[in-house]
């Protein structure tokens, strides 16, 4: 064969393992992003489920135009705010990442704009998601969709950029590691909802007057527990998209490498250590559902070096921990997280990125300092003011304006009377419409 | 109506409808803003008016 032909078929075959390269990350991205959306399925059956009968379309038109509206808003701003904000609040250059950029629509010199903000929009719709349980069968439909739009289009995206980006000062700064995002997600949807949560306040007949806690169960536990688990799968969507498909290597959101492996095996330990735990302390298959979150939240940060069985420890402790805090969150300060999300999300990414501090350090990061507990904590403390400020200002300036809770009748008659034109269950017959003979937590 | 940026394939990057005219793309961008806004306003117009028509005549018999 002559040199010339010779240099040809090289060429050619690295062309060609280019385009693999270019193809196997696009595809790789939108089987993610596909994952992902039955996280919002699941979401959309378990609080469904959670809510009584007569709130059930409205929690799930709840869901439904939070998805709606986050993706528009997310391609307006939010891929913008992740590129140009990991140095703090002053932009960096991230022209590309505007709306009326070349990147932001079909290009042919660009494989990867599109699909990482469909996967990103997708991580902005989980946020919104979470604090999306915590306040129904009270809130405005319209006052939770303006909340959702900052949620997940603006203060999830600005902590991703913070603590989620090869450049974001947490990391260069504090050595901050969270990979599986506990932080940027979990921890600052758990806490934005708490702010909104105490201007939202309980529901009607949640507490009686001497300070005991009614119970209020939601109409369909099976759907809760099938939505749950539909959360489950879709986390493998999510944690897929926290890492970076190179051609030759996997590599996390922080260029440190990594493989699946090290995520299939700590995901699935800790998804089954935080069930076990929220099973002993509470025997209560919602609560164990919900343990899989946690344990999968606890674990997250530090996805990518835990000993599985360490993971699973540090996960069911987070399972042990996070029903009981719930429960003191409820009856010592009364706040009404009707799925416990505060707990579930905002305490659990807290005990995750603590965890990883504990646990993980000394790994050596590629920009700023090794993993300790000293950086995890101030990270940690970081995300929890960026959570709770912007949750607890916006839904104060919407309760003074009168977009935050439904009105008192409303809510006793159930807001499918008021949001949808439609009944969940034509064919049986409320209890809540009836004569009045139950009591308004019913 | 002629949104084509491109009139050959050969050497095409940004081939995006209307991706050479910036004002045609404002418009676009100005206009999906208005719609939900003009939405989330409609939600609210919506809410009030369900919570008055409940006030003033109670939960439907169908219900």
């Amino acid at each position: 064969m002559e040199a010339a032909e010779l240099q040809s078929r090289i060429e050619a075959l690295e062309a060609s393992l280019k385009m693999a390269t270019t193809v196997n990350s696009e595809v790789f991205y939108w089987w993610c992003t596909a994952l992902m959306i039955s996280i919002h399925a699941g979401f959309l059956a378990y609080e469904m489920g959670a809510s009584r009968a007569k709130n059930a379309l409205a929690t799930g038109v709840k869901n439904l135009i939070a998805f709606a509206f986050l993706i528009p808003f997310f391609y307006f701003v939010g891929w913008y705010i992740y590129n140009a904000f990991p140095a703090g609040f002053v932009p960096g250059d991230a022209a590309g990442a505007l709306p009326w950029s070349a990147n932001m629509g079909p290009n042919l010199e660009d494989n990867a704009s599109g699909i990482f903000w469909a996967a990103f929009t997708l991580f902005a719709a989980t946020t919104a998601s979470i604090m999306s349980g915590s306040v129904i069968e009270r809130i405005r439909v319209s006052g939770f969709v303006i909340l959702a739009i900052i949620l997940g289009s603006v203060v999830w995206v600005l902590a991703a950029a913070w603590g989620w980006h090869p450049n974001g000062w947490l990391t260069s700064t504090f050595g901050l590691h969270d990979i599986g995002a506990a932080g940027c997600v979990h921890m600052v949807a758990g806490f934005f909802t708490l702010g909104v949560l105490i201007n939202l306040g309980p529901r009607i007949g949640r507490f009686n007057e001497d300070g005991t806690v009614n119970e209020i169960n939601g109409h369909n536990m099976p759907m809760s527990l099938i939505g749950l688990m539909l959360i489950v799968m879709g986390f493998f969507g999510f944690l897929g998209g926290c890492i970076i498909y190179t051609g030759g290597t996997w590599e996390s959101i922080y260029a440190t490498p990594t493989t699946f492996s090290a995520f299939a095996f700590n995901t699935l330990m800790g998804v089954t250590g935080g069930m076990i735990g929220c099973y002993l302390v509470t025997r209560d298959p919602f609560w164990m559902m919900s343990g899989a979150l946690v344990g999968v939240i606890s674990s997250a940060p530090g996805l990518d070096v835990y000993y599985p069985p360490l993971a699973f420890l540090i996960s069911f402790a987070g399972g042990l921990v996070i029903p009981k805090l719930h429960n003191i969150l409820l009856t010592r300060f009364r706040v009404d997280d009707a799925v416990g999300a505060v707990s579930v999300h905002g305490f659990g990414g807290v005990w995750g990125l603590l965890a990883a501090g504990l646990f993980a350090s000394g790994y050596p990061n590629v920009e700023g300092p090794a993993i300790s507990f000293g950086g995890q904590f101030m990270s940690m403390l970081v995300f929890l003011i960026l959570g709770f400020v912007p949750g607890y200002v916006l839904s104060y300036v919407l309760k003074m304006v009168g977009l935050l809770r439904c009105d008192p009748e409303a809510e006793k008659a159930g807001l499918d009377v008021t949001e949808v034109p439609v009944k969940a269950y034509p064919e049986s017959r409320i209890p809540a419409f009836g004569d009045g003979a139950l009591t308004p937590a019913e | 109506m002629n949104s084509a940026p491109i009139t050959t394939w050969e050497g095409a990057t940004a081939y995006f409808t209307f991706a050479d005219s910036p004002g045609v793309l404002a418009l676009c961008l100005l206009g999906s803003l208005a719609v939900c806004i003009y939405a989330i306003a409609s939600m609210v117009k919506h809410e009030n008016e369900s919570y008055r028509k409940l006030k003033e005549e109670g939960v439907p018999p169908s219900l």
